[in-house]
């Protein structure tokens, strides 16, 4: 991967309080232009609350947060150019057609004309829209109101595209629809992704990972550096035996058996590899995984995912 | 052209154009003026034609065109005294819709001033409530003319001025109100209550002088009765001026009272020129209120920000 220095959004001890609730409590964090960065949380953890402010919905107690190098505080509007924002229900008027919603967002970005048209024909292209431009938000399906969404959060060229959840409540299909387009996205480097999820797998593609825990920052790191610290590596061997076990209970290593297999936890991965190396033929039908996303945020915060672990 | 004005024209044109594209909220608009034609067709018209009979003496012969005339005018005087103040509270149930849908969030996350938002919804009422209510008015004009024109040239231009400032009364009253309920449960509520009350607190369904004294005393403090007292005079006016040729003035004054064509405030006859000057007056009032009420929430979300230097880096 090509690294990339340039921070596009800075958050320096952002506070935002709702009364006694504490939504964000003095959090931050910066974000590299190019990168898939993933705000990872529960609902209620300050996920949506921290993207409000940097998109200009909200406005904060205290704290800095600055765009592309510019503070949303003295210069709000031209923050506003540079981030395009999919939220987590589609905000688009559902009695108007995707050509009507996208033509008056343009132009809300002061894109009229031949450069909406050229803008229109690009984003066509990318997300597929062309046969969908006539038809109005209430007849169609939740994957293709979805496409809408995006291209209305990228009809301005912004630098950052911030998505809230945007796979939550989608059907599995839809939400390999949406993850195609954001990787298309990704490839093309031409902008930001911020991602807010509670979806493990999501997180797990993400260039950078901050967890956030009843609005405080709890993790941050790359996901596999995440992963070595909070996460362990485990074995999955199908082929069960009692000399598995004996040896297991002797070599006094954590195991779980369960109907097909038994999951064996490892250090690292070049312990679980020495382990079947030591072993041969105690292994015909053995896989080697790295921890996941769910054990890091069960060990960060105490708390369980919505979804569930993917390998166990 | 400046982008305060290209935005707030675009919004305007968006408002516009949800509020004939949902057709729920188009019809529901509309049930009021359409509870008064059905009502006028089943029993009203005969209400009213026993009650001008009331007010004609014994072997006095008035042409049925002239009570054909008068009854149309009281019709149609109803109707747009309703729909002014019906239709804009109706058709701007678009602030609350696009609160409750998160709407509002993704027109401020662009370079939208909130002012400019804020005024394409009072804007975009008072066209929409406009041109349902001149559609009225032409419909109800061509209905008289069908029946008994007695109307004046200066009559429809009191009327159509009158008609502009009702309907800037019921924009400013329906945006000012309805900018404050975030549900869509109360904002229906809302427009379903002033539908079926205003029909009667304006005297549409049935005339004022008809209601107790202590509710004819407080509907004597709304200004949108007097909105209702100008269409009343001027769309009978030519009507009334036909019947004095035959009806004695006494009978005159009790057809003017029994039929709002006139009304006294605490024993005082208010003139139709005091009537215009309580809408209008009563329009500045409600502009200045928005005018603050905009200013207010806008200073409202400037708060005082604190800098902090500290690095933040990723790893």
């Amino acid at each position: 991967m090509d690294k990339v220095e340039r921070n596009i959004i800075e958050v320096k001890h952002l506070k935002k309080y709702f009364g006694q609730v504490k939504a964000v409590d003095d959090i931050s964090f910066c974000v590299k232009e190019g990168e898939l960065f993933a705000f990872l949380g529960l609902n209620g953890a300050g996920k949506s609350t921290t993207i409000n402010v940097i998109a200009g919905i909200l406005q904060k107690d205290s704290g800095t947060v600055l765009i592309d190098g510019i503070d949303i505080d003295t210069h709000c509007e031209e923050t506003k150019t540079k981030v395009g924002i999919v939220f987590q229900n589609s905000v688009l008027d559902k009695k108007l057609t995707a050509y009507d919603n996208l033509s008056l967002k343009a132009a809300l970005y002061g894109i009229r004309g031949k450069e909406f048209l050229e803008r229109l024909k690009e984003l066509s292209d990318l997300l597929e829209l062309e046969p969908l431009l006539k038809k109005t938000l209430e007849k169609m399906s939740g994957g293709q109101r979805r496409r809408i969404d995006i291209a209305r959060a990228l009809i301005h060229r912004p630098k950052i595209l911030i998505l809230d959840e945007p796979t939550t409540g989608l059907d599995p299909q839809t939400r390999i629809m949406v993850w195609s387009c954001l990787n298309k996205l990704k490839d093309n480097k031409e902008v930001t992704i911020f991602l807010t999820t509670h979806y493990m797998e999501e997180a797990n593609n993400a260039d950078f990972v901050v967890i956030l825990d009843s609005g405080h920052v709890v993790a941050d790191d790359l996901p596999n550096h995440l992963k070595n610290k909070y996460a362990h590596d485990f074995l999955k061997i199908y082929d069960k035996s009692p000399e598995l076990i004996e040896i297991l209970t002797k070599e006094k290593m954590k195991f779980i058996e369960k109907d097909d297999f038994i999951r064996v936890q490892v250090k690292s991965v070049e312990q679980g590899k020495e382990f079947i190396i030591a072993h041969p033929t105690l292994f015909k039908d053995v896989e080697l995984f790295k921890g996941t996303m769910d054990e890091v945020f069960l060990n960060v915060t105490g708390k369980s995912l919505p979804g569930g672990p993917i390998n166990e | 052209m400046n982008k305060n004005l290209y935005d707030l024209l675009y919004l305007i044109k968006r408002n516009i154009k949800m509020y004939f594209k949902d057709k729920g909220t188009f019809f529901v608009s509309l049930i009021t003026p359409a509870i008064l034609l059905i009502l006028f067709v089943t029993f009203l018209r005969s209400v009213y034609i026993s009650s001008l009979n009331s007010f004609i003496p014994d072997g006095v012969n008035i042409s049925s065109r002239v009570i054909d005339g008068f009854t149309a005018g009281w019709l149609v005087s109803s109707i747009l005294a309703t729909s002014c103040i019906t239709i804009a509270f109706c058709s701007n149930t678009i602030i609350i819709a696009d609160k409750a849908n998160g709407i509002v969030d993704d027109i401020l996350v662009t370079p939208v001033k909130k002012t400019i938002l804020s005024l394409s919804y009072l804007i975009s009422n008072l066209i929409t409530t406009l041109i349902v209510c001149f559609s009225c008015l032409v419909l109800g004009l061509g209905y008289i003319a069908l029946t008994g024109w007695y109307l004046s040239l200066n009559d429809v231009l009191m009327i159509i001025a009158n008609t502009f400032l009702l309907t800037l009364f019921g924009s400013l009253l329906a945006t000012i109100i309805e900018s404050f309920i975030k549900s869509m449960g109360a904002g229906t509520a809302l427009s379903t209550l002033i539908s079926s009350m205003y029909g009667f607190l304006c005297g549409a369904y049935m005339p004022i002088s008809q209601f107790a004294d202590a509710i004819q005393t407080f509907i004597k403090f709304l200004p949108g009765t007097y909105g209702t007292i100008l269409f009343r005079h001027y769309f009978v006016r030519g009507a009334m001026e036909k019947l004095a040729e035959q009806l004695p003035s006494e009978a005159m004054d009790g057809l003017g009272v029994g039929f709002d064509t006139k009304i006294s405030f605490f024993g005082n006859e208010v003139s139709n020129g005091t009537s215009f000057l309580v809408v209008g007056l009563t329009v500045l009032a409600l502009l200045m209120t928005y005018i603050v009420i905009v200013i207010v929430r806008g200073q409202g979300k400037k708060k005082v920000h604190q800098t902090t230097n500290t690095e933040v880096t990723q790893p």
